[in-house]
């Protein structure tokens, strides 16, 4: 990473497991519930839940409707709830509209569907630029959108948590639901990429 | 343009916390309308440099995080904490939390809950660095309990009420009125002042500016925003910016 750290390094992380050290000394936290957290995000948790969103929805359109219409309750179909995705919003790019996503005052992100965010989403260069330049920031992720195409940028201020519908990929129609789900990254749920083209054209 | 008054909306409580050095008290029972902006809202800033830079790619980048992660996140669930970790990170001085990597941030505002909350006393986070430092292990100790539960929790999680009375309405034009705590907001400054659309209601939840997260129930409307209204003219051509914003922060235009 760029930035550089107030205390050195390897002082934070001792300052962490100093922590961990008292918590579990005080008998309030233990060993296997940390234990248990880092392993739901590491295997459970994840733009893989996500992606069974997206797919879904390209192959269902009563679940397409759905998701438009209340997104927290067609997630929970598919069994995704919980921090950070109390209230869903599925925001849908078509040919004339491209979305993305972004929290300017913190990292606020759909970890049911999403997981935990990557770097670029915390910096504050994404917090402080995508807002005010979205075109620029798509380019240096390599998205270049056609001129005549709407950008939005959707801020989550508030407890509303969203995930980008990205458009299904042209030459997929005889692909099944698990083999487009593989197409979707997470990216183009956030709106900073688009979905895998298995062909190589542009869509 | 005239600027609207300030709203006076309410008295900041007893935060209840022991001093800590280099730490922001507000003053029972004191209002203050200020206009003073958190370094951590960066909406519309320069400088920052590029977004995508080599590592930027992972949620973490050492073992230590995910296990700060996860202790931020079993304080909150377990009650061990006292506020929230979102509005004391922002109480952060602006040079440390710039400095700061992500989870330091989360690391020094887990401490804070746990000392505002009287569950850890001052120093005693510093006695145990000294024994890591000896060569003392960290203790181990299993609890399967704990880690059903804890990990049971974080899967639950209620969607915003619905929002019974609303001033505004879709397609109604609105302006963000140019008010602000010193302390938590969920408005950013870059849109105080502008005119924009009310997109949809998206349900009721606490004005967080209060409390934080303990003022009363208001609509929280989807409001959309010409790009020319709040960054100027831009190379790039026109986009929308849609923020979430509790009903406080609005007024008629």
């Amino acid at each position: 990473m760029s930035h550089s750290h107030s205390h050195g390094h390897d002082d934070v992380a001792v300052r962490a497991a100093a922590l961990e050290a008292l918590l579990v000394e005080k008998g309030l936290i233990s060993t296997d519930a940390i234990d248990a957290v880092v392993d739901l995000y590491e295997n459970d948790v994840g733009p893989q839940n996500g992606a069974r969103v997206v797919a879904r929805a390209w192959v269902d359109d009563a679940y397409r409707e759905r998701l438009r219409a209340n997104g927290t309750a067609a997630i929970a179909e598919l069994g995704y709830g919980g921090f950070e995705g109390g209230t869903m919003v599925v925001v849908e790019n078509t040919p004339e509209i491209h979305n993305v996503i972004v929290c300017t005052l913190c990292s606020c992100y759909p970890w049911p569907v999403l997981g935990l965010p990557p770097s670029w989403y915390k910096s504050s260069a994404y917090r402080a630029r995508v807002v005010a330049e979205p075109r620029a920031v798509l380019g240096e992720f390599g998205l270049t959108l056609d001129p005549g195409v709407e950008v939005r940028v959707w801020d989550s201020t508030a407890e509303v948590r969203y995930l980008v519908l990205p458009l299904r990929p042209p030459g997929t129609e005889s692909l099944s639901e698990e083999e487009l789900a593989s197409l979707v990254t997470r990216d183009s749920m956030v709106g900073t990429g688009v979905a895998i083209n298995p062909a190589g054209v542009p869509a | 343009m005239a600027l609207p008054p300030c709203r006076v909306i309410g008295a900041v409580p007893d935060c209840g916390c022991p001093e800590v050095p280099g730490l922001f008290h507000p003053r029972p029972g004191r209002v203050i309308v200020a206009r003073i902006d958190g370094i951590h809202d960066m909406g519309g800033m320069h400088g920052f440099g590029p977004v995508v830079v080599p590592g930027c790619d992972e949620a973490y980048e050492e073992q230590w995080e995910a296990r700060t992660f996860a202790m931020s996140t079993i304080v909150g669930i377990e009650g061990l904490g006292k506020g929230g970790g979102r509005p004391i990170r922002e109480e952060m001085e602006p040079e440390h939390y710039l400095h700061a990597s992500y989870y330091e941030r989360w690391l020094w505002s887990t401490e804070q809950r746990l000392l505002r909350k009287g569950t850890i006393a001052p120093g005693e986070v510093d006695a145990w660095v000294e024994r890591l430092l000896a060569g003392e292990p960290v203790p181990q100790r299993l609890d399967p309990g704990q880690a059903a539960r804890d990990r049971a929790a974080i899967s639950e999680e209620s969607p915003l009420g619905t929002a019974e009375e609303t001033r505004f309405s879709p397609g109604d034009r609105v302006r963000v009125r140019r008010w602000r705590h010193a302390g938590h907001t969920r408005c950013p400054r870059y849109v105080r002042g502008a005119e924009g659309e009310v997109a949809a209601v998206r349900g009721s939840d606490h004005l967080p500016d209060i409390g934080p997260y303990e003022g009363p129930l208001e609509p929280v409307y989807s409001v959309s925003f010409h790009s020319d209204d709040l960054f100027g003219v831009s190379d790039e051509r026109r986009w929308t910016v849609f923020l979430d914003l509790t009903e406080t922060y609005l007024e008629p235009v």
